[in-house]
């Protein structure tokens, strides 16, 4: 594809995706009452549990077979049982993950006759371990999630009655997003099982009582029971149809399957509610007119000011797509679409529109700032790793996706809904004004009384 | 409230029967008519145990390498083990050439499927070459990651290529995540490396002044080492370098110039340490620059080694002069402070180290434990030989040196020697249990569900640690401290660190937040009201 960019050096500089366990890890921390372990040395589970804490401001249990030189060798079959042991005994969840680092999948750990076997010796058959084969060097942590989402499914899904619910697969977003998807959800009386539902036991609200496992989480019987449901909608347009969970519910259930993008923006929302109102047959309702209608108020008012913006809009492929189309129905020009994944079809996303825009995937921070100098953009929408920009460019950034490790608040950035994306629109067209006015008088002074001419 | 044999027993019934023997041999409680008391560490981590433990490639990238400043530090894996160790200790540095610092970067060979099938040799060799023509660094680093060593690419090869092509030193760190049993394999695999290959490559034969000293084992996180250094050079010293905090590559290689080591976190550097002594002769000298009352000492003890009358003038003219400015402003703090209780868990050193500035304040530490540290750090350097060695520490190799026929010159003499080490730590730690009161708890390589059990038995006032304890506790009512990346804050040590510390713990004392945390509704009426005797009124 012509506007695709590509890089052609072997220096990973300042990288813009994490690793696949990474992303494998969140979903199971939207399953109530599950713990999850990572197959590989310690450090692994460390380090994400580390960089997890940081965006979510909330204890992150990750356990680990914590493997060493010894597993290598002889195989890690025994930790990893071990590990297992503990974690029943000690925080007694009611599904484990099992996800695998580099070093279990160079070793070639069978993860999955590890713990068929495991169950049949404790004679626990029954008891849900939900394998998911995370190598980091394979993907980035966006397709580690979505695989997860699909192996949770597929270990847990039976063949169930029909039911009047909608399953609402979600990608990474904040806590936040989650509430407020469920909002919209119960505005419309829709009955729902949402997957992963991380609204609760990544921003759990202070109590007195604390306990291990955080309460929240989407019920495992609601998960057995989705292939009886009504219809998937899979906010999730970007995700390949093998990682996608929403295509293996209608494959193997026939669960008529919806994907949408992200709700974030005035057409994604409008989407989403039609959807909704298309599947359950019910009237949208008045609360939801007025909101729309407060979002247009708020396009209307910001309009002239987000005309200048040239945007940097980088993360992952989801929020890339939602965000990019919101910055397209309000006039702010998106120049550079950036994301660490390799899976990012803009040109199918976009269509005529894409001959605009300069796409990067599988890049890093390096080659976004040169391309950022190149287009002039004078806004960048992302994670905190945008920083960078801001540092070295002046460019400076909304902070929306994962991770956000230099503020606080991550686990609480509202973007999605009519509602959510008045406060996005807001916080891309203050960033705007805040630029505009403090360069105004120098740039006034420069161009009227030095003769300077200056963008 | 303390804790007892029986309480203890309790929290680790919870366990497994096998776990329980394990972890039991972790946790001592403080018995001084017992005399020496042993504790189990440096060993396997129990699986499936939420332990705050790193790995090999934290110790020894993340720790000893990364914030060497003016080095490329390349990690050979996959993204995540580069991207989650970039920028995240807060170790700050500043060059007075800007290009030449490289901290704020993260370079990562980032192997896709096709290198681990086909070896990441080749994608290492052009990537070292690249970051040679952007960068032009003094000397490069090359990590290694799991998958690395499994598939069994030739790191030193390809860094020993790379040398010949670009003449500057390209250092190779085998350092994957599975050996050992913690990031102090790491440490220990970083210290060889440095020693054999960069300390003494420097020309220099002698010290620029009498009092030149290095500093080992201070990661100037949040600025710690600026602030000892500040101290350090007012009162005449001169630092050849500091390993590794706001350290460089350049400096370090002349580190064999130093008359004396500085010792500040025993367990990462202590190899370097004793190998400088072997090798060049010159002593280490235990010190601790947390806490006034500490670093005083630590000041006095280094006085006492040059045995300068001089020297030990200014330093005490500099102490006073410190003294007389912060003693009324920590006495301001000591004021919120007093009574209150600690858990104290960090690392290889702080878990000790802190204990004093926190009883400056009139803190008590009450249960206090290290993440990765050897028994020497909690029993003193005397048990050394009696530590068994197991197959997880042969794995890492000992690093044999001996006396460097040109530069090896006793900087004091034998007798001198012995009879300092009576009075100061002169090539001695003596450990965290020893300076622990009767009844107080030490817990070696502390877990999420102990975490919780102890707060519930012992309710300390904060609780100091890092960033993934931190939720838990203070989801229990409990404000935190990070005592790893200091919460954004710092520096800690020395003068103005330690009033720095004092402001910032007496914050988490007396937020109003803490207030708000029973409902009003809970515990009380939100109207006060009683029924009026209507003839009375």
């Amino acid at each position: 594809m012509k506007n695709k960019v590509v890089n052609l050096r072997n220096v990973s500089q300042n990288p813009c995706s994490m690793c696949m366990p990474l992303g494998g890890i969140i979903p199971f921390k939207g399953l109530e009452q599950s713990m999850v372990i990572l197959h590989g040395s310690q450090g692994c589970s460390t380090y994400m549990r580390r960089f997890m804490a940081e965006h979510f401001n909330e204890p992150i249990d990750v356990g680990s077979s914590a493997l060493n030189e010894k597993g290598t060798v002889y195989g890690g079959e025994e930790n990893l049982k071990k590990g297992l042991d503990n974690i029943l005994k000690v925080y007694n969840p009611k599904l484990i993950g099992i996800l695998t680092t580099c070093l279990a999948e160079t070793i070639g750990e069978d993860i999955d006759r590890i713990s068929l076997e495991y169950l049949q010796e404790r004679e626990m058959e029954d008891f849900p371990l939900v394998t998911v084969p995370t190598p980091a060097y394979s993907d980035s942590h966006t397709e580690g999630y979505f695989l997860a989402v699909k192996r949770i499914i597929t270990r847990l899904a039976q063949k169930s009655e029909k039911n009047e619910k909608v399953n609402i697969i979600i990608p990474n977003i904040s806590p936040a997003d989650i509430r407020e998807i469920k909002r919209i959800l119960e505005g419309m009386e829709i009955a729902y099982t949402l997957l992963p539902d991380f609204s609760e036991t990544m921003d759990a609200p202070f109590t007195n009582n604390f306990g291990k496992l955080p309460n929240g989480g989407t019920k495992l019987g609601d998960i057995r029971n989705m292939p009886g449901a009504k219809a998937t909608i899979e906010l999730g347009i970007t995700v390949e149809d093998h990682l996608s969970p929403g295509k293996y519910l209608e494959n193997s259930f026939g669960v008529p399957l919806y994907r949408l993008p992200l709700p974030i923006g005035l057409e994604n929302t409008d989407k989403f509610i039609l959807t909704l109102k298309t599947i359950s047959g019910k009237e949208v309702p008045e609360m939801f007119r007025k909101e729309r209608g407060r979002l247009q108020d708020c396009m209307i008012d910001s309009h002239k000011y987000n005309a200048q913006g040239i945007a940097v809009v980088f993360g992952e492929p989801e929020l890339v797509y939602a965000v990019t189309k919101t910055c397209l129905e309000n006039g702010i020009k998106p120049k550079v679409l950036a994301t660490g994944s390799k899976n990012f079809k803009s040109g199918q996303l976009f269509g005529e529109e894409s001959s605009n825009l300069k796409v990067l995937t599988e890049t890093d921070f390096v080659h976004i700032r040169q391309v950022c100098k190149e287009m002039d953009v004078n806004l960048a929408i992302g994670n905190s790793e945008g920083k960078y920009l801001t540092e070295k460019e002046g460019i400076p950034l909304v902070r929306i996706g994962f991770p956000i490790h230099d503020r606080v608040g991550g686990q609480r950035i509202l973007s999605v809904g009519y509602q959510g994306t008045i406060m996005f629109l807001d916080r891309i067209t203050n960033t705007l004004l805040e630029y505009k006015l403090s360069n105004y008088r120098s740039s006034m002074y420069q161009k009227y009384f030095q003769g300077i001419d200056v963008k | 409230m303390a804790i007892d044999e029986k309480m203890l027993e309790q929290i680790l019934n919870k366990y497994p029967a096998k776990v329980k023997r394990n972890r039991k041999k972790h946790i001592v409680i403080r018995d001084i008519e017992k005399g020496a008391q042993e504790i189990e560490a440096n060993t396997r981590t129990i699986p499936g145990i939420i332990t705050n433990r790193g790995c090999a490639f934290a110790g020894c990238k993340g720790v000893v390498v990364g914030p060497l400043k003016d080095m490329v530090h390349i990690v050979h894996g996959p993204v995540g083990c580069a991207y989650y160790s970039w920028g995240t200790r807060r170790n700050k540095a500043k060059s007075e050439n800007p290009k030449e610092n490289f901290l704020n970067y993260c370079f990562s060979t980032d192997m896709q499927e096709s290198d681990i099938v086909f070896g990441g040799e080749k994608k290492l060799a052009k990537m070292i070459d690249e970051v040679v023509e952007i960068f032009h660094p003094k000397a490069i680093s090359v990590s290694a990651t799991c998958p690395v060593g499994l598939i069994g690419d030739d790191l030193v090869a390809v860094a020993k290529a790379a040398e010949k092509r670009h003449g500057i030193q390209v250092l190779a760190f085998n350092c994957e995540g599975y050996k050992g049993v913690s990031q102090s394999a790491g440490h220990h695999i970083a210290n060889n490396i440095l020693m054999e290959k960069v300390i003494g490559a420097g020309n220099l034969e002698e010290a620029p002044s009498k009092y030149s000293i290095n500093i080992l084992g201070e990661y100037n996180i949040g600025g710690d080492s600026w602030e000892i250094e500040r101290v350090l050079k007012d009162i005449g010293y001169h630092v050849v370098t500091v390993m590794t905090g706001d350290g460089s590559y350049e400096e370090l290689k002349n580190a064999h110039i130093a008359e004396l080591n500085l010792v500040q976190c025993h367990r990462s550097i202590n190899y370097i340490a004793e190998m400088l002594e072997i090798k060049y002769g010159t002593p280490w000298l235990k010190v601790n620059f947390i806490g006034i009352e500490n670093t005083i000492k630590s000041l006095r003890n280094m006085a006492q080694y040059f045995g300068d009358p001089e020297l030990i003038q200014k330093t005490e003219e500099v102490i006073a002069r410190e003294t007389a400015r912060i003693e009324p402003v920590m006495a301001q703090y000591k004021k919120i402070c007093e009574g209150k209780t600690a858990f104290c868990f960090v690392g290889g050193s702080r878990g000790h180290h802190y204990q004093g500035l926190f009883a400056e304040l009139g803190v008590e530490t009450i249960l206090a434990g290290y993440e990765f540290a050897h028994r020497d750090d909690y029993e003193g350097r005397d048990i050394i030989p009696e530590i068994k060695s197991d197959a997880d520490s042969k794995n890492i190799p000992d690093l044999h040196v001996t006396p460097d026929q040109r530069r090896y010159r006793l900087k004091i003499s034998d007798e001198k020697m012995a009879e300092l080490k009576k009075r100061i730590p002169l090539g001695n730690y003596k450990g965290m249990i020893s300076d622990m009161k009767d009844g107080h708890v030490i817990v070696d390589d502390l877990n999420h569900f102990e975490t919780e059990e102890f707060i519930k038995i012992l309710k300390p006032d904060i609780f100091a640690s890092g960033i993934k304890d931190k939720y838990v506790v203070q989801k229990m009512g409990i404000p935190s401290k990070q005592l790893h990346s200091y919460d954004y804050s710092g520096p800690y040590a020395g003068f103005n660190g330690a009033v720095k510390f004092a402001e910032d713990i007496s914050m988490a004392f007396t937020s109003p937040t803490w207030n708000f945390i029973t409902p009003p509704w809970k515990n009380k009426p939100l109207l006060d009201g009683k029924i009026v005797d209507e003839e009375a009124s």
